[in-house]
């Protein structure tokens, strides 16, 4: 990004014939023409506190994005979502199929808890941590920064016909995107096969992975085109959490807004007024006891016009409109013209993070229906999902019948046939005592007599056989299979019923048999 | 508080106003965008081609016709590592051969031993046991190769022995039946008992 100079906007309109033409409206959307054809946005650079901020804010989730499949934690990536072994681990967490009535939890407290922020703060998100606002800005933008230059010369290359040069400068950019979404997109899949299983895939031929080399080739294509044309786009027109977010604000909730009560009405600094009107507010900055100026300040705004804040816009809108479905809350506009307020000596925040009710001039309420009910929806939610997370225990087991009858009575004994599935979640083996709990003295079990060892991440099933001798049998009855590791650090428990006859029909059979009991 | 009402007019050239108002709503008539449009199009002209390509002109392949691929596909796989479970020959080298008897070894130890006991004598060892005894000369459902093959393949339900064949796989199966009949030499006699 090239230094600000002064007010920039006039700078790079004396630079350039190509002037910014843009005259957003709150009727029709800026980015599609009256014929329907795509008006492209050109945002102009700006600088400010909130963009240093979002820089390094966008800058810090793309690293976390990359570096997280390098990072070992327990012998896998930090976040390895192993598909193929059907294991997730998240930094030394690992969970199993069997835990997929987490993500319930998982995906409503993150609903809950965006709920609530959003009622606060409006779309945060999209203009800080939505990776479209992410990569969009900070990688793809700055490519085109670089190549393309700012934004009256990116307007004029546009303008141009193809020359030489030109077509030098798209085959650079374009390629620059080509090779950023082909990194992007070979990070994600190392998200679900592990960085060497990717890097092995690429040293091969593409038929050997095609599931794989179509995937990423085919995602790249997706993020190329929507980086490269449809950007704002996705935002507008397609992306359901914007609509959603806008239900869920109220005129209490922080957005970024144009304060019209001190800005209008409008006074170009060129005019006379304007002119009047600088100087005395340069009088009144410079000594406050001066004597009163020319013209009465109060009759005009702040304002002064300049467009700065259409120009920055990325979605195109001019945001002294008031709240518009298209803003994403990047808060380019706030650096824009306090920056401008800032040269013209008046005070910054015409345009700033502030409620509608208090731009009106009223007062935000923090606490209010909306915000106290997503509040504790988010409560509920946060709890309940630390609770669930607690109690996933690092194995898990199944009690299953054998194939056949549900239970067998011969000449000797009634007998229960079961299948115990263990399944250790852990990358180190596990040493687990099967018991039973409740089962009465005269039942006689086979199976599991001694700890069994489960290999890392590996799964046994073995069978648990109970009888009872037929003279001693007394009917069905419940009882518990329990699952210890040997440190004792844990436990599992499932109800399993021991099924059977009524004892008096076998009473009734053997005296009609005439076997004594 | 509405901003634009102290604002200059919007430039509304190029909107037109649609001619109905319902509940004193009226609307614009603007134009879509025109990839939203072509994405319209190009799907609506998929949809008809695809229709007529798939059901009427039968050119793509139909479901079932994929689905019957598919299942011949496997069953190639299977068919192409299955061996002659009939073959009572192939049972007994491969209970001579030390690889089939261990891995046969190691599946009966996890599942065999809870009734057959790790001796395989089950009730011959202890009466209390539930499966018969597996080295001695007398069996209840055959004591040829194929025949015991077959008992474990497919069970004694009635009795409480599983089918093993469709949890294991034929290979394992198999693998099994030799390490059983490891114990054994090949033309011991081979009595049929009925259990009492």
């Amino acid at each position: 990004m090239s230094p600000a100079p002064p007010v920039q906007s006039k700078i790079e309109n004396s630079k350039s014939k190509i002037r910014s033409t843009l005259r957003p409206t709150v009727d029709s959307v800026t980015t599609i023409n009256a014929d329907g054809s795509r008006c492209d946005i050109h945002p102009s650079d700006v600088r400010g506190p909130f963009m240093t901020a979002r820089r390094w804010s966008g800058w810090g989730l793309i690293a976390f994005y990359l570096v997280l499949p390098w990072i070992p934690v327990n012998g896998h990536p930090a976040v390895f979502l192993d598909i193929a072994e059907g294991r997730f681990h998240f930094f030394g967490f690992t969970l199993a199929p069997q835990d997929a009535w987490l993500l319930f939890f998982g995906v409503t407290g993150l609903g809950f808890a965006l709920f609530f922020l959003t009622a606060l703060f409006g779309r945060l998100w999209c203009g800080w941590a939505c990776p479209q606002t992410v990569y969009l800005e900070h990688v793809y933008r700055v490519i085109e920064r670089w190549i393309d230059g700012d934004a009256p010369a990116r307007r004029a290359l546009q303008a141009a016909p193809l020359t030489a040069s030109k077509a030098a400068k798209r085959l650079a950019k374009h390629g620059l995107y080509i090779v950023a979404s082909l990194f992007i997109t070979h990070l994600f899949l190392s998200y679900f096969v592990s960085l060497p299983e990717v890097w092995h895939m690429m040293h091969e031929a593409p038929g050997e992975h095609w599931a794989a080399f179509v995937f990423v080739f085919a995602a790249a294509g997706l993020l190329y085109f929507n980086f490269a044309w449809f950007r704002e786009q996705l935002c507008i027109v397609i992306c359901p959490y914007g609509r959603l977010q806008s239900a869920l604000t109220d005129e209490h909730s922080m957005v970024i807004g144009y304060d019209a009560q001190r800005g209008e009405p409008r006074v170009k600094l060129h005019s006379h007024v304007g002119a009047e009107l600088a100087r005395s507010s340069n009088m009144l900055s410079q000594d406050r006891a001066s004597s009163a100026p020319t013209v009465a300040i109060a009759a005009f705004g702040a304002c002064i016009d300049c467009n700065r804040c259409v120009q920055v816009c990325p979605t195109g809108i001019d945001i002294r409109h008031g709240l518009q479905l298209e803003c994403i809350g990047c808060a380019a506009c706030i650096d824009a013209c306090d920056e401008v307020m800032t040269k013209v000596s008046r005070p910054k925040g015409l345009i700033r993070y502030d409620s509608l009710v208090k731009l009106a001039g009223g007062r935000t309420r923090w606490i209010r229906p909306r915000t106290v009910v997503y509040g504790i929806l988010l409560l509920i939610g946060v709890g309940v999902a630390s609770f669930a997370f607690s109690t996933v225990k690092p194995a898990s087991f199944l009690v299953y019948r054998m194939t056949g009858a549900a239970y067998f009575v011969d000449r000797n004994d009634v007998r229960n046939q079961f299948m115990v599935r263990l399944v250790n979640k852990r990358a180190t083996p596990a040493v687990l005592t099967v018991s039973t709990e409740g089962v009465p003295a005269s039942v006689a079990q086979t199976g599991f007599a001694a700890p069994v060892t489960i290999p890392a991440l590996g799964e046994q099933v073995s069978p648990l056989v109970l009888s009872v001798d037929r003279k001693t049998y007394f009917g069905p009855f419940h009882f518990t299979v329990t699952v210890r590791d040997a440190a004792g650090t844990y436990q599992l428990s499932r109800a399993v019923e021991f099924m059977g006859p009524e004892s008096k029909l076998l009473e009734e059979e053997d005296l009609e048999n005439g076997i004594k009991r | 508080m509405n901003p634009s009402s102290s604002n200059p007019p919007p430039d509304d050239s190029g909107i037109t106003l649609r001619p109905h108002t319902y509940d004193g709503i009226q609307e614009y008539d603007q134009r879509l965008p025109n990839w939203w449009l072509y994405t319209l199009y190009g799907a609506i002209a998929f949809a008809i081609v695809f229709w007529f390509a798939h059901m009427i002109a039968h050119v793509l392949p139909t479901n079932e016709a994929l689905l019957e691929a598919r299942l011949a596909e496997i069953a190639a796989v299977k068919l192409a590592s299955s061996i002659d479970v009939t073959n009572d020959r192939l049972f007994w080298d491969m209970s001579r051969n030390p690889v089939f008897v261990d891995a046969g070894k190691q599946t009966f130890n996890s599942l065999c031993v809870a009734c057959h006991l790790a001796s395989l004598k089950g009730k011959g060892e202890n009466p209390a046991a539930v499966g018969p005894n597996l080295t001695d000369q007398a069996w209840i459902h055959g004591g040829t190769p194929k025949e015991l093959y077959a008992t474990v393949a497919k069970g004694v339900l009635a009795k409480g022995m599983p089918a093993w064949e469709p949890v294991l796989g034929q290979k394992k199966t198999a693998e099994v039946v030799a390490f059983v009949l490891s114990h054994h030499e090949p033309g011991e006699p081979i009595t049929i008992e009925v259990p009492k």
